[in-house]
């Protein structure tokens, strides 16, 4: 109970940083441009843009699945479902969030994830995973220009990995592979397969231990 | 909402729950976990950057003209109304999301159980059966029974607070039970406590010993 009264009692002091880190935050490469664009104005040629740059990507990740309820005609539904979802939802895009690329990925993640679920269940679900990312989130200055950092550093740095530790990345992300499976899948041990992408995760400054990750929040 | 909390889901939860590989019955709990602790919250959101940017670098597929026109073509009709069911206003307050969805589930609304005297269960339905998935409440000052865990057990606490043998648990602390751990749950004497809480299937463990047990008594001489 002391802890929670404590950090209440920070806040006000952190307040004045916002306005000076606001003006910094915000993305403005070409494609998170054009997502404001449809947003704001439902304008139709950005989203032409964002389709002919997202939708390629989109069925190579639709393809890139190696889960249980994949089918032949998964990858043009995704691209389908998804641009259809960009259109629709632009309006809550927030560029000093994220970029268009990380927002169209998760939007992309969780129609995947529940395309795959729908095939392989006979039973009602009564949850879509995008229940599960309803948080509203009150952004910290520090957290925005941590996610900020985090963006251009796993941009600069993923190339740079070692093989083993791309190849484990790419397996669980790409083809939505769990730990467990891809441990079977490639005859490693769980715990090697675990260290792998914790340390993979690490170069890319990503995974910070729960003591330090308070420290982040509160510094 | 920035409460600091000391009891969080493991790192390689969080990877898969932001890959989008872990199971529906742990990401509930999970996303629980999420709905209190900042420090996981912006935890997750740096894991979905390595997602977005092996997507971005991966080899672009062919897209047929078509299917331009296609999605063109849907964006132009007029949308339909309440296709999904609006999320439920009624919900506990301070409870996330997708838990008030699940308590307000139109097909299946859960029914508290009584336990025992200091506990009452509802169990929730999530269209899984890997994980049995119920809400739990311990009355004030409620003792629990000391029991064992015979099989993995995740808990998120929703509402008030509870202790065992180790520690007290706040609104929020995500805590894993393996199987063979001891303890036994008290509730905090200052009011009720409700917890989320995942348990493996006890059907599951029952079917795997018979599968072994089973075929060894067959070979067995009579
Ligand atoms: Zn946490």
């Amino acid at each position: 109970m002391e802890k929670v009264r404590a950090t209440v009692d920070k806040k006000p002091q952190s307040a004045p940083k916002v306005a000076f880190f606001k003006s910094t935050e915000k993305r403005d490469d070409k494609w998170s441009t054009l997502l404001v664009e449809v947003g704001e104005s439902q304008d139709r040629r950005a989203f032409a843009e964002l389709f002919a740059h997202f939708a390629p990507l989109l069925k190579s990740f639709a393809q890139a699945s190696r889960q249980d309820g994949w089918f032949p005609g998964l990858a043009e539904d995704l691209v389908q479902e998804v641009m259809i979802k960009v259109w629709q939802k632009a309006g809550g895009y927030n560029p000093q969030k994220a970029s268009a690329t990380t927002w169209i990925y998760t939007v992309a993640r969780n129609c995947r994830i529940d395309m795959l679920r729908r095939k392989c269940n006979t039973q009602h679900l009564p949850l879509e995973n995008e229940d599960f990312w309803h948080e509203p989130d009150e952004e910290t200055p520090v957290s925005l220009l941590r996610q900020k950092r985090t963006e251009d550093h796993v941009k600069q740095s993923l190339g740079q990995l070692p093989r083993e530790q791309n190849e484990i990345l790419r397996k669980v992300y790409l083809e939505g592979k769990s730990h467990a499976e891809a441990s079977q899948e490639l005859d490693l041990p769980l715990g090697t397969v675990k260290s792998r992408v914790r340390l993979g995760l690490q170069k890319l400054q990503i995974l910070v231990a729960p003591e330090f990750r308070e420290e982040l929040l509160n510094d | 909402m920035t409460k600091v909390l000391n009891h969080h889901p493991t790192p390689e939860m969080l990877v898969e729950f932001s890959a989008g590989t872990l199971d529906t019955a742990t990401s509930i709990c999970v996303a629980s976990h999420l709905h209190f602790c900042k420090c996981c919250r912006d935890e997750v959101a740096r894991l979905d950057e390595v997602g977005s940017q092996l997507m971005a670098i991966s080899s672009p597929e062919t897209i047929d003209d078509a299917l331009f026109d296609k999605v063109m073509v849907k964006i132009d009709q007029p949308q339909p109304v309440a296709e999904a069911a609006p999320a439920p206003k009624t919900g506990i307050s301070g409870f996330p999301v997708h838990v008030n969805k699940l308590i307000h589930n139109a097909s299946k609304t859960p029914v508290w159980k009584r336990l025992s005297s200091s506990m009452e269960e509802a169990k929730l339905f999530t269209g899984q059966n890997k994980f049995e998935v119920a809400l739990h409440k311990i009355c004030a000052g409620g003792v629990t029974p000391k029991h064992d865990h015979r099989g993995l057990e995740y808990t998120v606490v929703l509402k008030g607070s509870f202790s065992d043998e180790s520690s007290v648990y706040t609104e929020g602390d995500f805590i894993i039970r393996q199987p063979g751990d001891v303890h036994q749950p008290m509730g905090a004497k200052n009011g009720e406590c409700i917890c989320l809480s995942v348990q493996e299937s006890p059907i599951k463990l029952t079917s795997f010993l018979g599968f072994f047990l089973n075929p060894w008594l067959k070979v067995k001489p009579a």
